[in-house]
């Protein structure tokens, strides 16, 4: 069981630092293993008294902070199954996901004050636990339940290609799977000070906290409002001497770029990982360069199955070739549908199931010679040497800022707008970090709606990362001979548009609310 | 002040016009419209605009400043600026009486 790594990690270096989080002022606040062992065990045991049996859901709306750290756990010790959502999340979603999991408990807060645990059946609270009342409760400790590997740990909600998010269902067994493995592969020890920016509701952040379970490394906290500032993220990455580094590529693109990684030293940083979306091979070799002394690495798989295959850079890769997402890790199988090319991945890390949803999962999966695969979506090929290659999507979904999306979620979202009467949302590549989204719809009236209120209604549904960049009104959304929204078309206008605002980066002051009607 | 205002929020409404939302009119930003929770502006576009207001008002924040609520609108990043551009100014006078 996951908790375990925590006690053991606790008896065996009690006074060593679990997480460093940076205080509001210059005060950095430490948690030792022992402060986040008694205060995670105590808050579990609040939970079963409170009532709540192995398996229910506790969802977690909270920022990447030493208290939804000691909540994981206390989760995970009253056998419970942790549900983490971003509190930056639209009311309305966070609502749509805690009712879709039947959460019994939901925490929730910012970084300022404790966190407020309210329970969803009684609308009852559960208070946080101080400090110091904490060693009568260890002394009940051994009333929490046991569980089995089997159980689950935690739902990560991703886009659905309806309006609702899908709940990716993971055990026990599947997260140990990966941490296991990338403890003993990346040689993560005590000595160790981990950051990974990434929120908890992100499946990168089972490395950090888990790892720091495991190996009884630091996990050190990005301070949530650095996450999109490269300047500052370099400054924390010097500053914190961080030694292993895991983000979205996104973000280590926006380092290099606009926070010059490249100027400054780094003499701790061993290891930088990324995973979550492609890094374009210029980015890998200014990497390499800017950081000498680190072994960098592409780890690959969608949340479904977390990482998968994984591929160190190699010495001296020069960024003419793109990078392969690599080779199996060790408890993973994959192999590659022949007919579509789909990279198709079965072993321990794969996910039980998506939550609620038989359906969805039974057509997730597939069988070949009585091995349950997990269906990528992603089309692959595979080198000489053995390496597969990432090629693209089968289906309509997308990466931006190593956030999954899928499109089909955001021409839902639109449609929703009672002065919408159509939209069709493509994603083409934006010529500099990654791509941008172009929504093209079709309003009630000529004057139904302006950009800032399609903007807005957005903004009330869907997560900042699906906003769309560009919204252009047509008279009408155009359709191939089957009537079929014509996807491929509305590309090639998305593209010509984002090149034409590339080469006017300074636009007619005139311009009114509205971009002019397009006709087919 | 008053004046300052003025030239903080055009010219923070004009950036955002033709940076961020690309040939929108600039008086359909108004001073409390929400940029970054109403959608305007992501985590990204907020870099630019941070970028951008170091640039023109020759400030530098730090990373407790940079909040999705201390830059959510006009009056909002008007009244940060101008708490900025204060500060500068009395660390300013502080210095030139130590140097006295």
């Amino acid at each position: 069981m996951l908790s375990d790594w925590l006690r053991h990690t606790a008896a065996a270096t009690p006074d060593a630092r679990a997480i460093i989080e940076a205080g509001p002022g210059e005060e950095d606040r430490v948690t030792s293993f022992r402060e986040l062992f008694e205060q995670a065990a105590s808050l579990a045991v609040r939970f079963v008294e409170h009532g709540v049996r192995r398996q229910d859901r506790i969802a977690l709306v909270l920022p990447k902070t030493t208290e939804a750290i000691v909540s994981v756990f206390a989760s995970l010790m009253a056998g419970a199954i942790y549900v983490p959502i971003h509190p930056q999340w639209p009311k309305e979603r966070i609502e749509t996901v805690l009712a879709d999991c039947g959460a019994r408990l939901v925490i929730e807060g910012d970084s300022a004050s404790p966190p407020g645990i309210t329970d969803r059946e009684t609308g009852g609270s559960i208070p946080w636990p101080v400090a110091s009342s904490t060693s009568k409760d260890l002394f009940v400790e051994g009333s929490l339940p046991r569980g089995d590997a089997a159980d689950s740990a935690l739902i990560l909600f991703t886009s659905g290609s309806t309006a609702q998010p899908k709940g990716v269902l993971l055990s026990h067994r599947a997260v140990s799977a990966f941490v296991r493995w990338s403890a003993r592969e990346f040689q993560i020890s005590s000595a160790d000070r981990i950051a990974c920016p990434s929120p908890l509701s992100f499946d990168l952040s089972t490395f950090d906290i888990f790892n720091m379970a495991l190996c009884g490394a630091t996990c050190v906290l990005v301070p949530g409002h650095s996450v999109w500032m490269p300047r500052f993220l370099v400054q924390f990455l010097r500053e914190a001497r961080i030694t292993c580094w895991y983000s979205v590529p996104s973000i280590l693109a926006g380092m290099l770029e606009d926070g010059r990684l490249a100027q400054h030293d780094y003499p701790g940083l061993r290891l930088v990982l990324f995973a979550g979306e492609v890094l374009r091979s210029h980015y890998v070799s200014q990497l390499q360069a800017a950081l000498p002394q680190a072994d960098c690495a592409n780890l690959y798989g969608p949340t479904e199955t977390n990482v998968v295959t994984w591929c160190r850079v190699p010495h001296g890769f020069d960024g003419s070739l793109p990078l392969p997402i690599g080779q199996p890790c060790s408890y993973a199988t994959v192999t590659v549908d022949p007919a579509s090319g789909e990279l198709l991945a079965g072993g321990d890390s794969v996910m039980s199931g998506y939550w609620n949803r038989p359906e969805d999962t039974q057509r997730a999966f597939v069988s070949l010679d009585g091995k349950r695969y997990y269906r990528t979506g992603d089309r692959v090929s595979q080198a000489a040497d053995g390496n597969y290659l990432f090629l693209g999507r089968l289906d309509r979904q997308v990466k931006r800022r190593g956030f999954r999306i899928e499109l089909g979620e955001i021409e839902t979202a639109l449609a929703g707008c009672e002065d919408i009467l159509e939209a069709a949302a493509v994603a083409v590549d934006d010529g500099k970090m990654g791509i941008a989204i172009t929504a093209f719809v079709r309003p009630r009236s000529p004057d139904a709606i302006t950009l800032v209120e399609a903007k807005a209604h957005c903004a009330r549904t869907l997560p900042l990362y699906m906003v769309p960049d560009h919204i252009v009104f047509l008279d009408a959304v155009p359709t191939g001979s089957r009537g079929k929204i014509d996807y491929l078309a509305l590309s090639r206008i998305a593209k010509a548009l984002n090149h034409a605002r590339s080469d006017h980066a300074t636009p007619d002051h005139g311009n009114q609310d509205r971009s002019p009607a397009i006709h087919r | 002040m008053q004046h300052q205002t003025m030239e903080i929020k055009t010219a923070v409404r004009q950036f955002i016009a033709e940076n961020v939302l690309l040939g929108v009119h600039q008086t359909t930003i108004e001073d409390a419209t929400p940029l970054v929770t109403g959608g305007l502006i992501d985590s990204v576009g907020m870099f630019g605009l941070v970028a951008f207001l170091e640039a023109r008002f020759k400030v530098e924040f730090v990373p407790r400043e940079i909040n999705v609520h201390s830059l959510d609108t006009l009056d909002r990043i008007d009244e940060l600026i101008r708490k900025k551009l204060a500060a500068q100014k009395t660390d300013a006078s502080a210095t030139g009486q130590q140097i006295r």
